[in-house]
């Protein structure tokens, strides 16, 4: 009693997209509670698919599918950060006194870097995360972080290391991905 | 860190200096912007950055972080409020990414709970939802770790990684894993309660079983140390071996159908029908129960393991067994009822 082995090679992206596609809708539908939001996240889904497709080929419908699914998860996580971070921008504006009152340029440029360091920060424990914002971007001592973090100012050191190594490598990597996208000269 | 980015492609070679020369930098960062360095630190910096183009093109992503990504936070009337509510963001999203792996997890975990009672994979389960990476019954999943290495956790099984201070370390909380790492000048090394496995470039499994820990090696070469420094060996390519905290088995031909379910396929040769429910358990919730009489009855074939189901029914056509489903939680396997054949 034998199962077949599945080894068919890398299908095209329309047999992909005729297979998954539906369940994968489903999936994030499940998940979002949102049937715009999952639409539009399965169909940027299969638009990286085809942008990067992915350097193996899945050997099975099980592959394909884990593969797709690990994608979606992370881009479920992006989407509510993004909406969080937008909110969280917004209640902060509506905190500023009258006379602050940037240009939608302005606006824009801060709340980009807000979705950036959010992101960036995303894979870091809450601490190291926390000493580097306070240290970054509010200008604090390595001393007065430590006070406010019951840690040495040692420590808050190396945190704030770690997290700008973790973002360094970011964009790195975003770097050599645009590059990754570019037309052959 | 974990990063469950999953298909990230690893930094290209060329275009991003060595990681021991980022990590500087980002020291070089740390301090300067800590209040605490003198004048003699900024000097010592300044000849870092003299020293090598490797070193001012590391510096260079520290600027371009701080230019692109800081500077408009730090420029707006009250950063501290920003940095309170990216903070607040930063935790509520790890809590829910937890959350959105666990989903189906939890069911299957209630069902065991109550159906197998004494289940020996349920501790692990738990201290698993603490970890970095995990995964519930009947999920295997594959991921990138930020130095490019590729691990695929095994239904049921959870891990920490800790890229920090100079040592890729990974601790094998419970289930199995197969790793392959990327070529990096850092070791890599997967720690148990029983001993460190430190990988000398290569492709290998490690699974937690009671007391011990199972080790196969399909590529290169993994260096066994025991907990109490009591043994140490070297498992080539194509061996496997078990040790705990004081003893390293002789090692034996390392059984590659084992590397199958990383993708998802359970393969079968000479097995007991014993050793075939064993490995199934874990990718379903329900509890497995097996008659004793046909525990031995030898099972060739390849086997789906994320449909288990469909696994049991194959079983069941070829191997002259019943499959039923008494209740929902509880799958049995016996005998085929005898009847005259037609």
């Amino acid at each position: 009693m034998t199962a077949a082995p599945a080894t068919a090679c890398t299908p095209p992206i329309d047999t992909l997209y005729i297979d998954h596609h539906a369940w994968l809708r489903t999936w994030l539908q499940r998940r979002l509670g949102n049937a715009a939001d999952a639409a539009d996240l399965a169909h940027e889904a299969f638009l990286r698919l085809i942008l990067k497709p992915a350097s193996r080929g899945f050997a099975s419908t099980l592959e394909a599918r884990a593969y797709l699914r690990t994608m979606a998860q992370g881009m479920c996580v992006n989407l509510w950060r993004r909406r969080e971070i937008e909110q969280a921008w917004l209640d902060t504006l509506a905190a500023q006194p009258q006379a602050y009152a940037p240009s939608a340029e302005r606006q824009a440029m801060v709340l980009e870097a807000l979705q950036e360091i959010a992101e960036l920060l995303a894979g870091l424990p809450p601490r190291a995360a926390q000493a580097f914002l306070l240290s970054a971007v509010c200008g604090m001592t390595a001393e007065e972080v430590g006070g406010e973090l019951g840690v040495s100012s040692r420590m808050v050191r190396k945190y704030v290391a770690q997290a700008m190594l973790c973002c360094m490598q970011a964009r790195a990597m975003q770097t050599a991905g645009a590059l990754a996208h570019m037309p052959a000269p | 860190m974990p990063m469950e980015t999953g298909f990230v492609p690893p930094p290209r070679h060329g275009t991003m200096p060595p990681h021991d020369v980022m990590e500087r930098a980002a020291q070089w960062y740390a301090l300067l912007i800590s209040g605490e360095a003198s004048a003699q630190d900024r000097m010592r910096w300044e000849a870092w950055l003299a020293s090598h183009a490797q070193h001012r093109l590391a510096w260079q992503y520290v600027e371009s972080v701080s230019q692109r990504v800081l500077a408009p936070l730090r420029n707006t009337p009250d950063p501290q409020l920003l940095a309170a509510k990216v903070h607040a963001v930063h935790t509520r999203m790890r809590s829910r990414r937890r959350v959105l792996a666990g989903i189906g997890t939890l069911v299957g975990v209630g069902l065991l709970g109550w159906a197998g009672g004494s289940h020996p994979r349920l501790p692990g389960l738990v201290a698993g939802w603490t970890a970095d990476y995990h995964t519930g019954t009947g999920d295997i999943r594959a991921y990138t770790l930020p130095d490019g290495s590729r691990v695929w956790l095994n239904a049921a099984s959870a891990l920490d990684a800790d890229m920090r201070d100079g040592l890729r370390r990974l601790a094998l909380v419970a289930g199995e894993i197969l790793v392959d790492t990327a070529h990096d000048a850092r070791p890599f090394v997967v720690d148990t309660p029983q001993g460190r496995m430190r990988a000398l470039g290569t492709r290998f499994t490690v699974r937690r079983e009671a007391g011990r820990t199972f080790l196969a090696v399909y590529d290169g070469a993994v260096e066994i140390r025991t907990a109490g420094d009591a043994a140490t060996q070297v498992v080539p390519a194509g061996r496997q071996a078990h040790f705990d905290a004081t003893h390293i088995s002789a090692t034996a031909p390392a059984d590659a159908a084992r590397e199958a379910w990383s993708r998802g396929e359970l393969i079968a040769w000479d097995l007991s029908l014993a050793d075939v429910v064993d490995e199934l358990r874990p990718y379903h919730a329900a509890h497995i129960s097996l008659t004793p009489e046909i525990a031995q009855r030898r099972v060739f074939g390849t086997f789906p393991l994320r449909d288990v189901d469909g696994a049991l029914a194959m079983l069941a056509d070829a191997g002259s067994v019943h499959v039923s489903r008494p209740w929902p939680w509880w799958i049995s396997i016996q005998p085929r009822p005898r009847r005259a054949r037609p």
